[in-house]
């Protein structure tokens, strides 16, 4: 399954398959959505069509996000392994429609659903992490935290480094819920280097930067991923 | 079985693939490009290992010649070093990172002051062509040239976006020693939207605006854009505003 974000007035665009070769041949079999608000209530269920190149999440979400805030947007994409020797990846357009940042361009995480293998792990053993730069800009950080699986609580850690001073943060989430954890930019005159994600399984999870003045998303990235 | 054909021709052509680790990088009046070095993976993967490793990051300018040359010494694996690259008068172009046991996550962040974007390099090749082979090249490429085409060595697809708040633009990046021509094709509504042969020199780059006509009202449009050339090359998205490239930029991976 792959898993974003979706905020009212933003324009966001979904490549269903990225590097479309130019015929169109290479299509997905099927394709589903599903979004959830903060507290894991589905509000959209579609079917989409499959052979579609782009879709428009704000035309297919933009009510459900106005009346119920920030969606997790969830795709389980099926495809013939004959046609796509690895699996299909989805990139995104992102820019608010009344941007004064640039437009973001993004993969869309590739994550967990339904019961992973990893849910019988006892230890923390998914690491994901993301470097900041050491300076002060305008800008507001935060982790934007999804748990797609169906029956599994998520009990991760966010683990921030401040030049030395490390905080953890325990993070509960119930499945199909979803949360954006704040990371202040600067403690104590110690600016934020990095971030750490540790949990039982895959979340979907993006480092997310917004402008101070006004919240317009001006960072949208994935983080790197580790296994141990 | 392509795959092997592939290996076969270049095994005939001499060609060379040296691992490289690399970024694209891109420079503005007032939008600083900033390379972020670390070995955060080593905690993770190789053991805390990463004591006093030194990288060496080298800064090809648009014409492919080296601008920069910096070196920078993580302290540990926690550690982690900007390193500001050189604006030229291209602003643009790629750097190549070296650095025993890096071989990911390495990222490049564009800076305008306010904010910044933020994106990850590849750990790839260079491909080196001997003197008879890039001769070879040249002759075939510049017969084809002639008619506006190229040897479709590799191809890429892409989707390129312009609306009235932005417009997408791409940073090509020759990843090899030949002339690498690449044609650019962009198709809007499924009707061919022009054409057009690049011409980028060993180890350059070019930052270009592939889609349709540009569009001042209306919804955004979605392009797509067809690459093919001669030889390795790769690109990254660059997404500009309403101010265009005189504004701050994003900058994206693609697969």
């Amino acid at each position: 399954m792959s898993a974003t974000f979706h905020e009212a007035g933003y324009v966001h665009l979904v490549e269903l398959v990225h590097q479309k070769d130019p015929g169109a041949r290479r299509r997905l079999a099927s394709l589903r959505l599903d979004a959830y608000d903060g507290a894991g209530r589905r509000h959209v269920a579609a079917e989409l069509d499959p052979t579609r190149e782009i879709l428009d999440l704000e035309a297919l979400l933009g009510e459900a996000s106005r009346a119920h805030g920030r969606l997790l947007v969830v795709f389980d994409a099926r495809y013939d392994p004959r046609v796509f020797p690895y699996r299909p990846h989805h990139y995104a357009y992102l820019q608010r429609r009344d941007a004064t940042a640039p437009p973001l361009y993004y993969a869309v995480n590739a994550t967990l659903g339904g019961v992973p293998d990893r849910v019988g792990a006892v230890a923390l053993n998914n690491f994901e992490s993301y470097l900041f730069l050491d300076r002060p800009v305008a800008e507001r950080y935060a982790l934007a935290l999804g748990n797609l699986s169906r029956f599994a609580t998520a009990e991760a850690q966010v683990v921030r480094y401040y030049e030395g001073e490390r905080l953890t943060e325990e993070v509960r989430l119930a499945p199909k819920t979803h949360v954006e954890v704040a990371l202040e930019p600067e403690r104590a005159g110690r600016r934020l280097r990095r971030v750490e994600l540790k949990a039982l399984f895959r979340l979907a999870a993006y480092a997310v930067g917004r402008r101070a003045s006004g919240g317009e998303l001006a960072l949208f990235d994935h983080l790197f991923t580790y296994f141990k | 079985m392509r795959a092997r054909l592939r290996s076969l021709a270049r095994r005939l052509l001499g060609v060379r693939r040296v691992p490289a680790y690399y970024l694209p990088w891109l420079t503005r009046p007032g939008l600083e490009c900033v390379v972020l070095i670390n070995n955060v993976e080593s905690r993770f993967t190789s053991g805390r290992d990463a004591a006093g490793l030194q990288a060496t990051v080298t800064q090809h300018d648009a014409d492919g010649r080296v601008v920069a040359v910096q070196t920078t010494t993580l302290a540990d694996s926690a550690d982690a070093r900007e390193v500001r690259l050189v604006p030229t008068a291209a602003g643009h172009g790629f750097v190549t990172v070296e650095a025993p046991r890096i071989r990911s996550d390495l990222y490049v962040a564009l800076v305008d002051g306010m904010a910044y974007t933020a994106t990850h390099g590849r750990q790839e090749f260079i491909e080196h062509y001997p003197a008879w082979t890039r001769a070879a090249l040249a002759l075939a490429g510049g017969l084809l040239a002639l008619a506006g085409r190229t040897i479709p060595a590799f191809a890429r697809d892409q989707y390129v976006y312009d609306g009235p708040g932005s417009r997408s633009h791409l940073l090509l990046m020759n990843l090899s020693n030949v002339v690498n021509c690449i044609r650019v094709a962009t198709t809007r509504a499924g009707r061919p939207a022009g054409a057009r042969l690049l011409r980028l020199p060993p180890l350059g780059a070019a930052l270009v605006d592939v889609g349709g006509p540009a569009r001042t009202g209306g919804p955004l449009a979605v392009d797509r854009v067809r690459l093919t050339g001669n030889a390795w090359f790769n690109l990254y998205l660059v997404g500009a505003g309403r101010r265009g490239l005189d504004g701050a930029l994003s900058l994206m991976h693609v697969k």
